[in-house]
């Protein structure tokens, strides 16, 4: 062997020699036993975890969700002096961004000079000129985002999944990505929940029962005023529901609570949106929320009615979620509550004296505890309280009692978030598709294998051999970038493969050309890849081209389908033109071949 | 073993046709296209599930239990949604447009009264029910759309300046011609098929755009090769030589990708078919257009000069 076989023989070894490397965790995961798998500890799957190649969600299942920080709610909540001017530009701008995808300020600044707002009256405690005011609202922006993520990062990991990923995206979006969850409800439940806790005074029955009236004679003023009113008198359809008064949705249940049937519902908060309403809850500072599940009820024909208990509540909270310190799911030991899932909340310093001080005044008075604006419960307050501890009760279970406690915990969410894109990819079928992919490859590359081999004969074989190690530097690669595998991934193997066995085909059907032309093998072996190379090349590299821009610009699994096509394009280069060369020149080297296998 | 080697086939002869076939299927497919194409919910936004039973459903069933889907106190009817078997009579997918005012958990409260109407033929836990569940906002719809067509373009755009660089702006031009050539028509005939547009069938689609530049820039390559020895004159007998030299090399490569893709069109499953579907006719125009298009399109740009 001469000195340049020598080293070249040395360099594929090398690279060889590190895809194994690189795959060896992958293998070793793989080749465990689920019984092995489950005495790994902590640390050990976490290191196989982070060493091999992931599967994506489409393969593994889970949960893909992108969160929109509601930015109109962030302004809203910043801005001082709101009034009428204000409500119907934040009202277009919120519409606006539903429906654009434009930057948000850029939107904002548009809609305050369309309609002529006078930016500083509301911002300016955040400057003076409209410029200062968007690049402060700007920084409260990022400044809430990061926030956002931290908070539920922390979420994330009190819920005990394996390598979530949470990422910001553009200036007003987190994705997270949870593999292998099932839960996909419960999840959802988790990540979007404001968790705002507020604690509210309960008003008296007299207060409610006015404002009950007054309320009443607000909407059937605004049935008077329609003309076909006699019609709806005899029209006993259902829809009619949404013009009946006020009290006529109500029920009274046991005590003074009052109820609302869960089929009344969208009626009720249709009147309780309505300017008129909201302008008598104003002025008395107080408003109605609805329990958080609903409840069971025989009504006045004996049968079942499911209903939400209605609060009337003081329009100001008396403490929020921002003083505690800890929070425990527990079973409740005493009482009727017994064995009940509860939420022990646990308050700090400040929190331990507002809350004394709160129930010390307000003895006998009914408190509320809301959560994301729904009441838990409203007990009765018998005695100041010390110490700043309470209880949360009305949990349907211990699973949800223990992801209060977790939001509870990992702190309230400054802005609220909505889901704009979700994707659940159940178990069963992330399997089926990683089964029916892998085997329908395996298959196909074990015909190809036999083709080239049938086709080329000796020739063929080094192609295969090529093929193999094109495969095994690839996935070490991925392994090595810590890529995730996706479906659209696995198309890219296919593709790499394909092109993998195309440059092979080019060169061993120009050395056959060579040959027809009368070269000897030698140099019909030289020539034939001098001249497939830049073909192979050319080819090649339009096609990297394409993956480069494609990862740049492209989204989740375009992206996938970049990286594996970007790599899959270098790897099959390196092993077509310098792996199944050396083969050739290793072979002619020893001994002069007359006739070549091909 | 030898195939197709040392082949004199005069493949400019059949180029009219080769033209009126490429013009009619392209323009084919361009009405089709203009039709209406199926756009998954990806770039429109929408809810889709797939639902596993623990057996046999029948459709209707299924439609009459989404007649009154019960959500945050509305009751709504969602019977005349896209409802369908999905890769065996157990699986169910079902497919709802985008509506206003509904609650940010409209898909699971759809899973849940489903769960709850048909739960005798579901499996005990509620989380091996749900196959797969996807709902995408239309602001989000058209991001993506605006990405995936950007991504195409600018990497188009790219190739382009690359053929020019390293050929000449007039193969470029063929190129990218053989290109959206192949694209137009796999288009079409995806769309014959109602199968929907979904971001892994754009993966497919890119899968064919790397497959056809690699197959034409290889052709020519060769006419690049033997019109140094011919001067600069392109003749068509350059190109029929090319085509002819070119010929094994061109069919072996085909069959070996149609082998594996046969293969996953077969055994890949549902979630996978309509992608190998994509695949398959794209590879085969794919191979038409490399031997036809770039370069009889070439011909006629030298013709006109």
């Amino acid at each position: 062997m001469n000195n340049t076989l020598r080293t070249r023989l040395l360099s594929i070894l090398f690279i060889f020699g590190l895809g194994i490397y690189a795959l060896f965790p992958s293998i070793r995961y793989l080749l465990l036993s689920e019984d092995a798998k489950n005495n790994l500890s902590k640390d050990e799957i976490a290191y196989y975890e982070s060493k091999s190649i992931k599967q994506g969600l489409d393969l593994k299942g889970g949960i893909y969700i992108v969160l929109e920080v509601d930015l109109p709610q962030l302004i809203s909540s910043l801005a001082k002096n709101k009034d009428k001017n204000f409500d119907r530009f934040l009202d277009e701008l919120s519409k606006e961004y539903t429906n654009n995808s434009a930057d948000f300020f850029t939107v904002f600044e548009e809609k305050a000079e369309e309609q002529n707002l006078k930016l500083p009256r509301y911002f300016i405690s955040y400057g003076k000129t409209k410029e200062q005011i968007i690049e402060q609202l700007d920084l409260q922006s990022t400044d809430s985002i990061n926030r956002i993520i931290e908070i539920i990062q922390n979420r994330v990991d009190q819920f005990g999944v394996s390598e979530p990923t949470i990422q910001k995206q553009g200036n007003n979006r987190v994705v997270v990505e949870l593999a292998g969850i099932q839960d996909s409800e419960r999840a959802r439940e988790l990540l979007q929940s404001t968790a705002l806790l507020e604690l509210m005074i309960v008003k008296d029955v007299e207060s409610t029962n006015t404002i009950v009236r007054q309320i009443d004679n607000l909407t059937s003023a605004a049935n008077d005023t329609e003309e076909d009113n006699v019609d709806q008198l005899f029209n006993s359809d259902a829809s009619a529901n949404n013009d009946l008064g006020f009290s006529s949705l109500l029920i009274a249940v046991s005590g003074s609570d009052l109820a609302v049937s869960s089929n009344n519902l969208p009626a009720l908060k249709n009147i309780l949106s309505q300017e008129s309403v909201q302008q008598v809850l104003d002025a008395t500072g107080s408003l109605f929320l609805t329990g958080n599940s609903p409840e069971t009820l025989i009504n006045d024909f004996g049968e079942e009615e499911e209903v939400y208990l209605l609060y009337h509540l003081v329009d100001n909270a008396e403490l929020t979620g921002g003083v505690i310190e800890d929070a425990q799911m527990r079973l409740s030991q005493s009482g009727v509550s017994a064995g009940q899932a509860t939420v022990q909340v646990e308050m700090n310093n400040e929190g331990s004296r507002e809350w004394s001080r709160i129930t010390g005044v307000n003895i006998n008075k009914r408190i509320a505890i809301v959560l994301d604006r729904k009441v838990h419960m409203a007990p009765v307050i018998r005695s100041q309280i010390f110490g700043g501890g309470t209880v949360i009760e009305g949990m349907d279970s211990i699973q949800e009692a223990e992801d209060i406690a977790i939001v509870l915990r990992a702190g309230a969410l400054p802005v609220p978030v909505t889901i704009v894109d979700q994707r659940v990819v159940g178990p069963s079928l992330g399997a089926d598709s990683v089964n029916a992919g892998t085997s329908s490859i395996m298959i196909g590359l074990l015909l190809i294998v036999l083709f080239i081999i049938f086709y080329y004969r000796a020739s063929g074989l080094i192609a295969s051999f090529s093929l193999m190690w094109t495969l095994i530097l690839l996935l070490g690669v991925l392994a090595l970038l810590e890529a995730t595998l996706t479906l659209p991934g696995i198309a890219a193997l296919i593709l790499t493969v394909g092109m993998s066995v195309d440059a092979n085909v080019i060169i061993f059907e120009r050395i056959k050309e060579e040959l027809r032309n009368g070269k000897s093998v030698r140099s019909a072996i030289d020539s034939g890849y001098e001249r497939a190379i830049t073909t192979i090349v050319d080819a090649n590299l339009t096609t990297g081209i394409a993956a480069a821009v494609l990862y740049q610009y492209g989204s989740g699994p375009i992206k996938g389908f970049a990286t594996v096509l970007f790599w899959g394009i270098i790897v099959s280069m390196f092993t077509a033109i310098i792996v199944t060369r050396f083969v050739f020149d290793f072979i002619t080297s020893r001994k002069n071949i007359e006739k070549l296998s091909i | 073993m030898k195939f197709m080697e040392n082949t004199k086939i005069n493949f400019m002869a059949f180029k009219n046709a080769g033209f009126t076939i490429s013009g009619i299927m392209g323009i084919g497919s361009i009405v089709l296209l203009l039709l209406g194409i199926n756009l998954g919910i990806d770039f429109k936004g929408g809810t889709m599930i797939g639902l596993n039973f623990s057996e046999n459903v029948d459709i209707e069933e299924v439609r009459t239990a989404m007649s009154a889907v019960e959500s945050d106190g509305q009751i709504i009817d969602l019977s005349g949604e896209e409802i369908k078997h999905f890769g065996s009579t157990d699986d169910v997918m079902i497919k709802v447009k985008i509506r206003d005012n509904v609650s940010p958990d409209f898909a699971q409260h759809i899973v849940n009264h489903v769960y709850k109407t048909m739960g005798d033929k579901a499996p005990a836990d509620k989380n091996d029910f749900i196959l797969s569940l996807d709902s995408v906002s239309p602001k989000v719809g058209t991001e993506l759309s605006g990405k995936a067509l950007w991504s195409i373009l600018s990497s188009l755009a790219l190739i382009l300046l690359y053929i020019s660089i390293r050929f000449e702006f007039k193969f470029a031009l063929g190129a990218i011609l053989a290109l959206v050539h192949d694209i137009t028509i796999t288009l079409g005939i995806f769309s014959l098929t109602g199968y929907e547009v979904t971001l892994s069938t754009v993966a497919a689609f890119l899968t064919i755009v790397g497959y056809s530049l690699n197959d034409t820039i290889v052709i020519l390559d060769r006419i690049r090769e033997n019109m140094k020895s011919s001067g600069t004159v392109l003749l068509e007998s350059t190109i029929n030589k090319s085509i002819n030299q070119s010929l094994s090399r061109t069919l072996i490569t085909s069959m070996t990708t149609l082998l594996v893709i046969t293969v996953l069109l077969m055994y890949g499953g549902a979630t996978i078919r309509p992608f190998a579907f994509t695949l398959l006719v794209g590879v085969i125009i794919g191979t038409y257009s490399s031997i036809y298009v770039a370069s009889t399109f070439l011909t006629t740009l030298y013709k006109s000069k």
